[in-house]
């Protein structure tokens, strides 16, 4: 909001520099953004919180300074009469919306440009001069907070306002030339027949003031400011009016804004001041506020004298019958809309006393503090996937619709027998972007994208984060689940390295995920093949813990490839991380170290490609030899020298007494019925 | 004995004779390249088993010393010895100048550039926000906070009524937030989890709520629809205004060194009064407004850069939460993670947070 320095020294007696005005504005709340000179004037820039509808005029913001630099105001005093002889010019039918209205009629009125003066005062804060009612009607309301609305009188049937709700399908076109119509719950000034106005918003174009104009009728009225807000907002009018409205503007102020307004008049237009009415249906309430002055100390630390506060609440027009004893009793004025407890009461002392005068202080200290029960897992999590090269993705939360059925989702996300599965938003600000994602995935995805754009081919990223679906039970809040994803491509990075080693595959994912699990102290998963919807088959697993489905992993297929134009393999993996963090932690238990020496055997299977590692190994273990402590994974190979539904699989067996140093006959025994065991179940066959 | 050594000095001779095909090695030596050098100092080890080995001229003088008569049998030992001595010296000399030099163009061959990158895999990298939202959960944590957080999508009543936002004010209306098609509104703001922690821990409390929140901005240099905040809260008795500017105070300061200030503005929240604005000096020019001769670029020149909103709980919020305002006061405040992070890191495009751009990503640590 714009103010002039110079109109403000009309209003108070001060000798405060536009620098000072600034800064003990700012001081009390009232932040002045930037001092702009204008002409030989000066204009403040001033962010208004939404609370202070007092302070949108000169005179609000003048009475702030009075208090804070302990200055008088001056108050213009009005000689007019305030007869009327037609108790009939306004009827107020729907005094719940308007609370007060007042008019005025002058007559003879010559409309034609205003003087120079008022032209500069109103360019200054950047209104626009029209005529000499009109550019009258604004400064005052600029001046002392009222807006207000000037008709030409002739122009209204009966020449009488009637104040009602709109009728079904009324419409009137606004003063910017747009035809309206008006819903039952709004609120028009009319005449006898049809609107002329919406209260409180926006004058209708044909009773407004025009060169022809000789007799005006100057509204100044109370709205009530809800229904002046949702009229506003439904016809999308925001106007200087309706924004003063909405706030609150002071009902007692009426009559000496109508008054200002007619003297300028018959000054500027030479009119004559006709009948005067004023109909305040709907009282305002008076507002009392108790006041313990320790409470003053006790919210704000501020030592302030009792005299200090009074005098403070005083001059922004508190009034007190009682002052001592304690509790003093503020009536609250009638233009502050936002004072209703002691607390605000506080606020207006403590604000105007300086909140640089508050003091710097440490609460007393109290127990100890605590992170998220499972955050310092997570910063593990983080931390060990990023010292394995990934870089930590935040995507949005809202996704586009296209990706709805791409993914397999984590399993009891989503109730398949809902209707609507998935959250939804209303609208978007991102175009398509209204689904609430129920997996990381399509995040993960668009940012690779995003990485091949830039020739960015070699890309690790994760990301943890929550998903989203609708519960099964309609009256439950929709699920919050937290996921761990991943997704990888290209080839190995270095450290100052432009060319990148091998290229990353199914198990430099998986190894990922081992990684996730080591940082949060769980057991290893396991993986199952499966098919996954969003995944290549043969290169797709199910990830599961405790036999329990937790998540998938694999490699993207080539249509989702092909949707995003990605022309390497890109690997995914989506865990359910919030269940595998309520999990029990791994313990460690120490085993003692062996006195005897072990004897490892390598050995080879040609097995077919769908016999798995996870077979073999279970054949062995299966077996149960306590003596064989140890089955682990060599290498693996496929390709040359091997038919198509083959491969060669090289495990170590390593076998150890804890008592004693075992003979070669021994090992030899057990060896031969491991081997003999894994070709019979699973048709594997030894290779030398 | 004149004769026997004569045949000495006859020995001698041929020795020099024979060594003088090495007299250019000391001088050119500098000059040879490795497999010459190698296969000099295979020669002289052969001409130095010929010369002093055991089938040696000067081993076969040796014998001689028997021969001479004992008088001067010692005289004659030393003179023998003296030439023997020459003799190995001589190679010796040469061998061992040879073998120095053959050790330093090997090493100065397997010399390497130490200047050239280290071999180690590429390390990624945390989020932005991520670096800094842990940063400021330990300060806190270590001024006895717990951390907190809850839901994202919330009812209304979490959202706004509990914070003593009404039906119809403002900062409700739906042009801000995010409805979905249930009614149910993304959070948009964390203190929703004040409602939320204050219904579970009761008073006293002191709790730090970082968290996702939503906003129907349209992305532009400033603003996402999505961003993140912290949320501060201390309820107990006798909490005061005072408290909360030492608090903001004290953080601030182990973020961005001792030396930092903070004010605070008269301001206004539906759910703190009263209420204020707080502000931290500069921590680029100190609060001098100047930066190297320039106006500063995160305060604008003004000194002060302003972070976020305060105040002292509403009573209103605290009855809300089962709360006694007679009994016990507190103070919150909160501040945009994102608007932190780009004054931290000079970032002057908000968007990036969340284009996952690994050359955006890999600048922080
Ligand atoms: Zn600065």
């Amino acid at each position: 909001m714009n103010i002039s320095y110079n109109w403000l020294k009309d209003l108070i007696e001060t000798d405060l520099t536009p620098q000072e005005i600034a800064e003990n504005l700012t001081k009390i709340g009232l932040a002045v953004e930037g001092i702009h000179p204008f002409a030989n004037d000066f204009v403040f820039d001033i962010d208004l919180t939404s609370n202070r509808g007092d302070c949108l005029s000169h005179w609000g913001v003048a009475r702030e300074i009075s208090a804070i630099a302990d200055c008088g105001l001056r108050i213009a005093d009005s000689n007019l009469e305030r007869n009327s002889a037609n108790p009939d010019l306004v009827t107020i039918q729907d005094a719940d919306l308007c609370h007060r209205f007042t008019a005025r009629i002058i007559k003879n009125v010559k409309i034609k440009p205003s003087p120079e003066w008022l032209v500069k005062r109103l360019e200054a804060i950047g209104q626009r001069a029209v005529n000499n009612v009109a550019d009258i009607t604004n400064y005052v309301m600029h001046e002392l907070g009222n807006p207000m609305h000037a008709f030409d009188l002739n122009k209204l049937a009966e020449k009488r306002i009637v104040v009602r709700r709109a009728r079904v399908g009324e419409k009137m076109q606004t003063l910017d030339e747009v035809e309206r119509s008006f819903s039952e719950d709004m609120l028009l000034i009319c005449d006898s027949e049809k609107p002329v106005a919406v209260g409180g918003v926006m004058g209708g174009l044909h009773s407004s003031i025009s060169d022809e104009t000789t007799d005006v009728l100057l509204e100044v009225a109370y709205f009530k400011r809800d229904s002046i807000r949702q009229t506003s907002r439904k016809l999308g009018l925001a106007t200087e009016a309706a924004y003063r409205f909405e706030r609150g503007v002071d009902i007692e102020n009426l009559i000496r804004a109508s008054n200002r307004a007619t003297e300028l008049i018959i000054e500027l237009a030479s009119g004559v001041a006709g009948d005067f009415v004023d109909i305040y249906p709907t009282k305002r309430e008076e507002i009392s506020v108790e006041l313990r002055y320790e409470k003053i100390k006790a919210l704000t630390g501020l030592d302030v004298s009792n005299e200090e506060a009074a005098r403070i609440l005083t001059k922004l027009g508190f009034k007190s019958a009682i002052r001592n004893p304690q509790p003093a009793i503020f009536t609250v004025p009638t233009w502050r809309h936002d004072i209703s407890i002691e607390q605000d009461l506080v606020e207006e002392v403590a604000r105007h006393v300086g909140y640089d005068k508050i003091g710097v202080e440490l609460p007393p200290s109290v127990g100890a503090g605590e992170y998220q029960p499972n955050e310092v897992r997570k910063f593990h999590l983080r931390q060990a996937l990023a010292n394995l090269g990934f870089d930590e993705a935040i995507s949005y939360s809202f996704i586009d619709t296209k990706n709805d059925d791409t993914f397999e989702l984590i399993p009891d996300l989503v109730d398949e027998e809902l209707e609507e599965k998935f959250v939804t938003l209303q609208d978007s600000i991102i175009e398509g972007a209204v689904r609430m994602r129920p997996s990381l995935l399509s995040g993960l995805l668009d940012a690779v994208r995003t990485n091949f754009n830039h020739q960015r081919k070699d890309v690790k990223l994760f990301e943890l984060g929550k998903v989203f679906a609708t519960a099964s039970n309609e009256m439950d809040l929709p699920k919050e689940q937290e996921l761990f994803g991943l997704v990888l491509t290209g080839g190995e990075t270095f450290e100052g390295k432009s060319m990148t080693g091998r290229e990353l595959d199914f198990f430099d994912t998986k190894g990922a995920l081992e990684v996730a699990m080591d940082a949060i102290n769980l057991p290893s998963l396991q993986y199952k093949p499966k098919e996954i919807k969003h995944l290549r088959k043969g290169q797709a697993a199910e990830i599961l813990f405790n036999g329990r489905t937790v998540g998938s992993i694999g490699r993207i297929n080539d249509e989702i490839s092909a949707t995003y134009k990605f022309r390497q393999p890109v690997y995914v993996a989506e865990i359910d991380l919030q269940t595998l963090l309520a999990e029990k932690e791994n313990a460690v238990f120490y085993k003692p170290l062996s006195k005897f020496p072990a004897v490892t055997r390598d050995v080879s299977f040609l097995v077919k490609r769908t016999t798995s590692y996870t077979e073999i190994i279970q054949t062995v273990q299966d077996q149960g030899f306590d003596l064989c402590k140890n089955v682990s994974f060599v290498d693996v190979y496929e390709g040359k020298g091997m038919a198509d539904d083959e491969r060669s699989v090289t495990i170590r067996l390593e076998y150890r007494s804890d008592e004693r140093t075992l003979i070669e006959a021994e090992v030899e025994e057990i060896h031969r019925q491991i081997l003999a065991e894994i070709e019979t179940k699973l048709g594997a066959k030894q290779r030398f | 004995m004149s004769e026997q050594k004569q045949q000495v000095l006859e020995i001698k001779n041929i020795f020099e004779q024979e060594f003088s095909r090495f007299a250019d090695v000391r001088n050119t030596i500098n000059n040879l390249s490795l497999s010459v050098a190698e296969n000099l100092r295979h020669e002289i080890s052969e001409f130095k088993i010929k010369h002093t080995g055991k089938k040696s001229l000067i081993a076969e003088a040796k014998k001689l010393i028997g021969r001479v008569a004992p008088e001067e049998r010692g005289t004659f030992g030393q003179f023998v010895q003296s030439v023997e001595k020459e003799i190995v010296t001589a190679i010796d000399g040469l061998e061992e100048k040879l073998k120095t030099y053959i050790n330093e163009v090997k090493t100065a061959r397997e010399a390497i550039d130490v200047t050239l990158p280290a071999r180690r895999p590429r390390v990624g990298h945390l989020h932005p926000l991520t670096l800094l939202r842990q940063r400021i959960e330990d300060i806190f944590v270590s001024m006895g906070y717990a951390i907190e957080d809850d839901r994202e999508i919330e009812t209304d009543y979490y959202n706004f009524d509990a914070l003593n936002i009404p039906e119809g004010h403002p900062a409700r209306e739906s042009q801000d937030t995010f409805y979905t098609t249930t009614g149910l509104a993304l959070r948009s703001q964390t203190s929703t989890v004040q409602i939320r922690a204050m219904e579970r821990r009761g008073a006293p409390l002191r709790v730090i709520a970082p968290g996702r929140v939503f906003r129907r901005d349209t992305p532009d240099m400033t603003h996402v629809p999505m961003f993140h905040q912290i949320e501060g809260l201390c309820v107990d008795k006798g909490i005061t205004m005072a408290h909360l500017k030492g608090t903001v105070a004290e953080w601030l300061r182990r973020l961005f060194g001792k030396d930092t200030k903070i004010r605070m503005r008269p301001s206004y929240f539906p759910f703190t009064e009263p209420s204020a604005e707080f502000d931290f000096s500069c921590f680029k020019c100190d609060g001098t407004g100047t930066f190297e001769g320039e106006r500063c670029r995160p305060c604008k020149g003004s000194g002060w850069i302003e972070l976020g909103g305060c105040g002292m709980v509403h009573p209103n919020v605290l009855k809300n939460c089962n709360v006694d305002p007679e009994i016990y006061s507190g103070f919150a405040f909160g501040f945009g993670l994102e608007r932190m992070c780009a004054l931290m890191y000079a970032l002057d495009d908000i968007r990036y947070m969340f284009d996952n751009d690994v050359r955006f990503l890999e600048q922080f640590r």
